[in-house]
Parts: structure tokens; sequence; C-alpha cells
């Protein structure tokens, strides 16, 4: 191998993301699942589907607005907890 | 996460890195294990706030005008409950 260092980063970059990939998915179909299908019949309802594509859009745009949220914090350092929350 | 895959050479190539280089390396892990670490507190917190906000019909796919602040002081409220645990259990600890 060329160079041995930058494998183990490809690696671990890459399986870093997948772990994060994964539990998201899990996540998605955790909540939206929850959420949309109250009460399983025989088949999947269109309904049920429309929801399930807009639950898992609205979830990770949660995501990213907690992410988003949250390294502000990390980055001003814990204060009142009002540091951006106000805009 | 799962095992990382390392061939006999990369193993070799790895003992015999340059001393700069291991510390690159070590310093690339521990960064890694931070962000991991910081991710992993997103998805919880996506979690519980995505329960306590997104709480009516789910009909679109973005947050609407009232889920977008009430994720973000979701967040902003739990790192003060999370200070205000911490506060507590020091004083406590002093009485």
């Amino acid at each position: 191998m060329s160079n041995p260092k930058q494998e183990v980063m490809d690696q671990v970059r890459q399986q870093a993301a997948l772990a994060n990939a994964r539990l998201l998915v899990e996540k998605l179909n955790e909540h939206c699942f929850e959420r949309c299908v109250p009460k399983p019949g025989s088949s999947m309802s269109s309904t049920e589907s429309t929801c399930m594509t807009a639950c898992m859009e609205k979830y990770m745009a949660s995501w990213n607005t907690v992410s988003r949220q949250y390294l502000g914090h990390a980055q001003k350092g814990v204060g009142s907890g009002q540091a951006i929350g106000g805009l | 996460m799962d095992q990382l895959n390392i061939s006999p050479e990369t193993a070799q190539g790895l003992q015999n890195l340059s001393a700069k280089d291991k510390q690159e390396l070590n310093q690339f892990v521990q960064n890694e294990a931070q962000k991991a670490q910081i991710q992993s507190a997103v998805h919880s917190l996506t979690e519980t706030c995505f329960r306590k906000c997104v709480t009516g019909k789910i009909s679109a796919g973005a947050l609407d005008r009232n889920e977008e602040p009430c994720m973000r002081n979701c967040v902003d409220r739990f790192m003060d409950a999370n200070m205000t645990v911490i506060r507590h259990l020091e004083q406590m600890r002093t009485l």
C-alpha cells in the first residue's frame, strides 16, 4: 500500500458516514411509521405513503435545524441559551 | 461502527509511519470521534424535539412557521436544562 495513513483516514470517514446514515434511516422509519401508519391495514394507502415522504423530509429538516442550533451553542460556549435562539 | 478492514500491508505500513504522520493520524481519529459524538447528540435531540414540536398532521415536507422556532427553542431549553442539572449537582456536592 502506498499510503496507509490516507487509507485508514478514508476508511474511518466512510464508516462514520455510513453509521450516521444508518442511524438516520432507522430514526426516520421509527418516527414516520409511528406517525403515518397508526393502524396498519392490509396494504399501504396512498395517504400513508404521502405522509411518509413528507415526514421524512420534515424529520431531515428537523435534523438540520437541530444540528445548526446545537453547533451554534458548541461554538459560542454554553451561555444563557439565548445566544442565537432569538433570531 | 463496523471494524476497519486493514490489510496486512497497511498494518505494516502503519507501523512504519513517521512520528509526524502518526501524530496527524491520531489527531484525525480524535476529531472524528468528537464529530461522531456530536452527531449522536444531534440524533437524540432531533428525536426528542421532533416529538415535542411536530405534533400536528404531517402534510408538508418543510417545517412550518411554528415547528421551526419550536425546534430551535427545544434545543436551547434542553441545553439550559442540562446546565441547570449540572449546576444543581455542583451545589449539592459543595453543601
